[in-house]
């Protein structure tokens, strides 16, 4: 029994289970999870409700969740390339997109366990915790509600999906483990403000602010950012809304999820023939 | 079709750096264990990864005529690859669900049938080296390519790792080993390949290449082939090989040296 559905879920169960034998990954949602407490008690919003919570996480997520999804993608592809066990893979019938996705799927499940449980738990802190009532499923806006905190963490899911694939991505460009940290460090760091410059220096180039909820929708950090306040802040204390295109918010971040594997893909499928055509111009040139 | 090879390589050449380290190389793999020899660094891991297709050339062209199947290949690289955190029976099983083949029955044919439940990372040099003979023979291919199988292994572990490879070989199976043990290409090799810097300085059935050159076995071949750089090279244990030959796919050999070892845990049969 072979097939695509074989190859995508062989080696995602072998993918899934590198990920619960490194130790490290288990130290990376206590540290998340003490992090993501720690800043709620800081703050104090997590002993008033879930809206305050969420606005006391929302900027440090915007850095937390690219930096655990980059941890659990940067070497994603790397390993087996690096090893040479890729080119033994690669003599089975799987193809490089079962591959990739086998992959990127396990990887993805790790940052629902290493990130969304973290999160989940401090949204359970919160229900527990804060001293209004906090147990009221909101059917109208202005109230807050736990329902407002799953969508925060769908939401988180989502830009940790993102950022995932990008390091996928990265991680089967990288030719070694040093050039995986770079290259991911510089992802991580062109994804959190990159976005934001940008769209600073267009509004000082005179471009109208009236752009700023589609552009804003454009980058992973924008959309999260934007569906959060749309969706879960503003829900509560803004009903007009406004602050991001909302379709287009979701297809940013679906659509860079996407991107990653096509990226990734891609280059494991090519990188020989360029490398190989690399080569026969440096041959050409006498280099 | 009898007389088509399972691979044919034609004027394959590959650079690195601009360097050639297979210099138009035609060749037709054919049914029955060939063995590649060669001193280090003459190109005998880059032919067996451009044979698998593992390394594409910058000129010429590889076929794969005869090799069928729903994996048509199996391959074992000179560094053996295997993920660490998994035991022997877990690696193989991974392989073997994507052919649908039976792990403890590939672990049993290579000996490693007592050692099913050791780490990769546990396992000495030798035994992962055969661990790699039974993965690259997984699904029945009809071209196994191994890159320096008897590698690090104790002469009665060589033997049976070459014995092995070389059952696989038969009217529709092609074996391509690359070996620095002369003693065991002489005695399982029905045809040998001569690698001399990249370019091939003989190639044919084993008996008629030793009647041409009027020479006794494969090391006086060897000698007179490649001429006296490698000659040493050949009955002095296996070490890795073309460590200058990496593509940056991992095929660098750095630490694995290896005296010959005894392996223990590896049964007997």
């Amino acid at each position: 029994m072979t097939g695509p559905l074989t190859g995508v879920a062989t080696v995602f169960r072998r993918e899934l289970a590198t990920v619960v034998r490194t130790p490290g990954y288990g130290v990376l949602a206590v540290g998340l999870l003490a992090a993501v407490s720690g800043l709620l008690a800081a703050g104090g919003g997590g002993a008033t409700g879930f809206v305050p919570a969420v606005v006391d996480l929302l900027l440090p997520t915007e850095a937390l969740v690219p930096l655990a999804a980059v941890v659990l993608g940067y070497r994603a592809l790397l390993a087996d390339g690096a090893s040479g066990e890729l080119a033994v893979i690669r003599t089975y019938p799987v193809r490089v997109g079962e591959y990739v996705a086998g992959v990127l799927l396990a990887r993805t499940v790790a940052l629902v366990a290493v990130v969304g449980v973290p999160y989940a738990v401090v949204g359970v802190g919160v229900w527990l915790t804060a001293a209004p009532d906090t147990g009221i499923f909101a059917t109208h806006a202005g109230v807050d509600s736990p329902l407002l905190f799953l969508r925060f963490l769908a939401f988180v899911l989502l830009l940790g999906a993102a950022y995932v694939s990008l390091a996928a991505a990265v991680s089967a460009l990288a030719a070694s483990r040093r050039s995986a940290i770079a290259l991911g460090a510089l992802a991580l760091v062109a994804g959190v403000l990159g976005g934001d410059l940008l769209l600073l220096r267009s509004l000082g180039g005179g471009a109208s602010p009236a752009t700023i909820p589609g552009a804003l929708a454009l980058t992973p950090n924008g959309a999260f950012r934007g569906l959060v306040f749309e969706h879960v802040i503003g829900v509560a204390f803004a009903p007009e809304g406004g602050f991001v295109a909302t379709g287009r918010a979701v297809g940013s971040l679906v659509g860079w999820t996407l991107f990653g594997p096509v990226v990734a893909g891609a280059t494991l499928a090519y990188g020989r023939r360029v490398d190989a055509a690399l080569e026969r111009v440096r041959s050409g040139f006498g280099v | 079709m009898p007389d088509e090879p399972v691979a044919a390589l034609s004027e394959v050449t590959r650079t690195y750096g601009g360097v050639p380290v297979l210099d138009s190389v035609t060749l037709a793999v054919e049914p029955g264990v060939t063995a590649v020899i060669g001193p280090n660094g003459s190109g005998k891991s880059t032919l067996l990864r451009a044979l698998v297709g593992a390394t594409e050339p910058t000129a010429g062209e590889v076929r794969h005529p005869g090799a069928t199947g729903p994996k048509p290949i199996g391959y074992l690289p000179q560094r053996v690859p295997f993920r660490e955190g998994f035991t022997a029976r877990e690696t193989l099983a991974f392989y073997a669900r994507l052919v649908g083949d039976d792990p403890d029955a590939a672990l049993e044919r290579v000996g490693l049938g007592d050692a099913g439940d050791r780490r990769v990372e546990a396992l000495s040099g030798g035994m992962r080296r055969l661990l790699g003979i039974a993965q690259a023979v997984l699904g029945d291919p009809s071209l196994v390519a191994l890159d320096e199988p008897a590698s690090g292994l104790d002469p009665g572990m060589r033997e049976r790792a070459f014995r092995a490879a070389a059952e696989r070989a038969d009217a529709d199976t092609a074996v391509a080993i690359t070996s620095h043990a002369l003693d065991l290409v002489d005695e399982h090799a029905d045809r040998v390949v001569v690698l001399d810097r990249g370019s091939v300085s003989a190639a044919g059935p084993l008996d008629d290449l030793l009647d041409q050159r009027g020479v006794a076995d494969v090391s006086e071949l060897y000698r007179v082939a490649a001429g006296e750089t490698g000659a040493r090279a050949g009955d002095e244990g296996e070490g890795p090989d073309d460590e200058d030959e990496s593509d940056g796919e991992g095929e660098r050999d750095g630490g694995d040296a290896e005296p010959d070892v005894h392996v223990t845990g590896v049964s007997d049969r």
